[in-house]
């Protein structure tokens, strides 16, 4: 606990390329294979133990995080006063190093997703499947991108401390070659898929609004006076035309049929309870779901 | 050193929700039958494959493009239960994934699947695939997908965001069935517009429940249907309490004048002394319950100062 309480002190807080740090990581590479070697070996009902053993764990330590008192205005460096404030302590200094494991772990993963991309593509291309040129512009497009940017990478980590590849008069072929990639290729397509959503809407909100059921008609009808509330010139002259009907009737009731006030009645008193609700069912579901898996209970599933 | 006061309501009815779920997990572990009202979007589910086995086109199927949550483990469990239909029939799958985590659990949990029926030579790499990590690459790389193949089905399924339309909308372009659901109340409106069928908020989270209909989950959720009971009740008793303890006087009158315009004026200054005795927003019960740690020092905004007497004087003052 005392150690963990200062931060120079900890496993990833010692002095970088000191002879204990390395002795540390290699002991610690050489454990992670021997219990990664030991999990494929294992029988599936003993895998499956190790599995829930982990997800325990985990679950139990994000519980205890929430649970346990927090120490307000921790100062670096201080020690624990005591057992409750030293597990505080533990939990606040474990909280980055759990991070730093998922961290790795995606990265793994993510090297996965990358062979199972290029596994797919080249069986396309070896069988000559249909449009099997895309999966060749798709290969090649992977490996400038990756080529381009790990070359960068290392131009402005090792040949450029003083950091002039920043600007962008110092320039060499790559960086040009990079942005021309990056933001000059991939960026411009990517917002234009997002832009194609606007047409999109359109369609779908043609045929959402085609009145065949009660329900489609009261879509329709609440969506038509949200939208009104939203023309202005209509909002105007609407308004207008209310406050000229209050003051010839002097009834001020008539003020709650302006369109702006009506389309704030649909958006405070349908609209935000009935998300709200929703939000409530959807939290309660995730509530139960996180327990079932916390606890081995969700057989059938992906736990089991 | 000071602790943080966080309050004991929100750990006492977090507790309660857990104590509701796993006691009605306890209780319906004998019983046979328990009563889950119909979800037309599972329902459909069926409906959905036989028709893409009839076709002989593929179902796609996304388990949106989140991280590895409760959210896409949903969505992967009901897309295991499409795989032990599809798997029998020989229909193709293909579930496209966004992130590396959610694609290495998929495809453990649809290999299984597959072998357990028998039938691991329908399992290939592209049953279970990684598109992209970016979201609107992943978008064109499974509408593609879905239009190069022809899929017959789309059950798309956990956590979206602007990328749900394009998907709802390739699918529905080449006329393939959708059942659709998202925990995103903001997604929910697209797919409600594009898709077939939609799974609205926790009905997402009872599909499991609702497709094995095992007597754990189905606990489970008459759990979570007690949790709501009191959520409704504490809605209702709040804003009781509230409305009780912040009735206030009129402070102002409405009028008119000749020409129908609005004119407030002050009513009489004995009610008027009746506001400083007004409840504020944050002195009412509900309020103190919900935020303990904000003390009476921290409500004062802008506390009075006394003035300095060593101050230089300003001019004209």
């Amino acid at each position: 606990m005392e150690l963990l309480a200062q931060a120079r002190l900890t496993f990833f807080g010692m002095t970088p390329n000191s002879p204990e740090l390395w002795v540390k990581i290699i002991v610690t590479f050489i454990l992670g294979l021997g219990v990664m070697f030991a999990f494929t070996k294992a029988p599936i009902r003993a895998r499956r133990m190790i599995v829930f053993s982990f997800t325990f764990a985990s679950g139990l330590f994000y519980i205890l995080l929430w649970l346990w008192p927090v120490a307000v205005a921790r100062e670096p460096g201080t020690l624990p006063n005591n057992a409750v404030e030293g597990v505080a302590f533990w939990l606040d200094d474990a909280v980055p190093r759990i991070a730093d494991v998922a961290q790795i772990l995606t990265a793994f993963l993510l090297g996965l997703g990358i062979m199972s991309l290029l596994t797919v593509h080249t069986q396309r291309i070896r069988r000559k499947a249909q449009d099997w040129k895309y999966s060749v512009l798709l290969m090649v497009s992977l490996v400038t991108m990756v080529g381009f940017g790990y070359v960068d990478w290392i131009q402005k980590k090792f040949q450029d401390p003083q950091g002039k590849l920043l600007e962008m008069a110092n320039w060499g072929p790559v960086q040009y070659g990079q942005d021309l990639l990056f933001d000059g290729a991939y960026q411009q397509m990517e917002a234009a898929m997002f832009s194609m959503i606007a047409f999109f809407i359109l369609s779908a909100a043609y045929r959402a609004f085609r009145v065949r059921s009660v329900e489609s008609t009261v879509l329709m009808a609440s969506a038509l006076i949200l939208m009104l509330s939203l023309m202005g010139a209509l909002d105007f002259i609407w308004t207008t035309g209310i406050n000229n009907l209050v003051a010839q009737t002097h009834n001020p009731f008539l003020d709650n049929f302006k369109i702006s006030e009506v389309a704030g009645w649909v958006k405070s008193t349908l609209q935000t309870p009935s998300i709200r609700a929703i939000e409530f069912g959807v939290g309660l579901g995730a509530v139960a779901m996180g327990l079932r898996i916390w606890l081995g209970l969700e057989r059938g599933g992906v736990s089991a | 050193m000071q602790y943080l006061d966080t309050g004991w309501f929100g750990i006492f009815i977090t507790l309660m929700m857990v104590t509701f779920v796993l006691s009605n997990i306890y209780r319906a572990k004998g019983k046979k039958e328990l009563f889950i009202r119909r979800i037309s979007g599972l329902n459909a589910l069926d409906d959905a494959i036989g028709r893409a086995t009839e076709m002989g086109r593929p179902i796609v199927m996304v388990p949106g493009i989140g991280d590895l949550n409760a959210i896409s483990v949903q969505a992967v469990n009901i897309f295991k239960q499409v795989a032990k239909t599809a798997s029998q029939f020989g229909t193709p799958i293909r579930v496209c994934c966004a992130n590396a985590a959610v694609y290495t659990v998929a495809q453990e949990v649809i290999r299984d699947v597959y072998q357990g029926a028998g039938m691991i030579e329908r399992f290939d790499s592209q049953t279970v695939q990684f598109v992209s990590d970016r979201q609107f690459a992943f978008a064109a790389g499974v509408s593609g997908m879905i239009l190069r193949d022809q899929a017959a089905a789309s059950f798309l399924l956990g956590e979206f965001y602007a990328e749900s339309l394009i998907f709802a909308e390739t699918a529905n372009a080449i006329g393939a069935i959708q059942i659709a659901g998202s925990t995103k109340t903001a997604q929910t409106p697209f797919f409600i517009a594009a898709c077939d069928y939609v799974l609205i908020g926790d009905e997402y989270y009872a599909a499991s429940a609702y497709l094995t209909r095992e007597p754990v989950l189905v606990g489970s959720l008459i759990g979570q249907d007690w949790g709501k009971i009191l959520i409704a009740a504490m809605v209702f008793f709040g804003f009781l309490l509230n409305s009780i303890e912040r009735v206030q006087p009129a402070t102002q009158h409405r009028g008119e004048d000749d020409k129908g315009n609005a004119n407030w004026t002050p009513v009489d200054s004995a009610t008027v002394k009746e506001k400083d005795k007004l409840k504020k927003a944050n002195d009412t019960f509900t309020f103190q319950v919900f935020n303990p740690f904000i003390t009476e020092a921290m409500k004062k905004v802008d506390p009075p100062r006394k003035p300095d007497p060593d101050a230089p004087k300003e001019e004209g003052k």
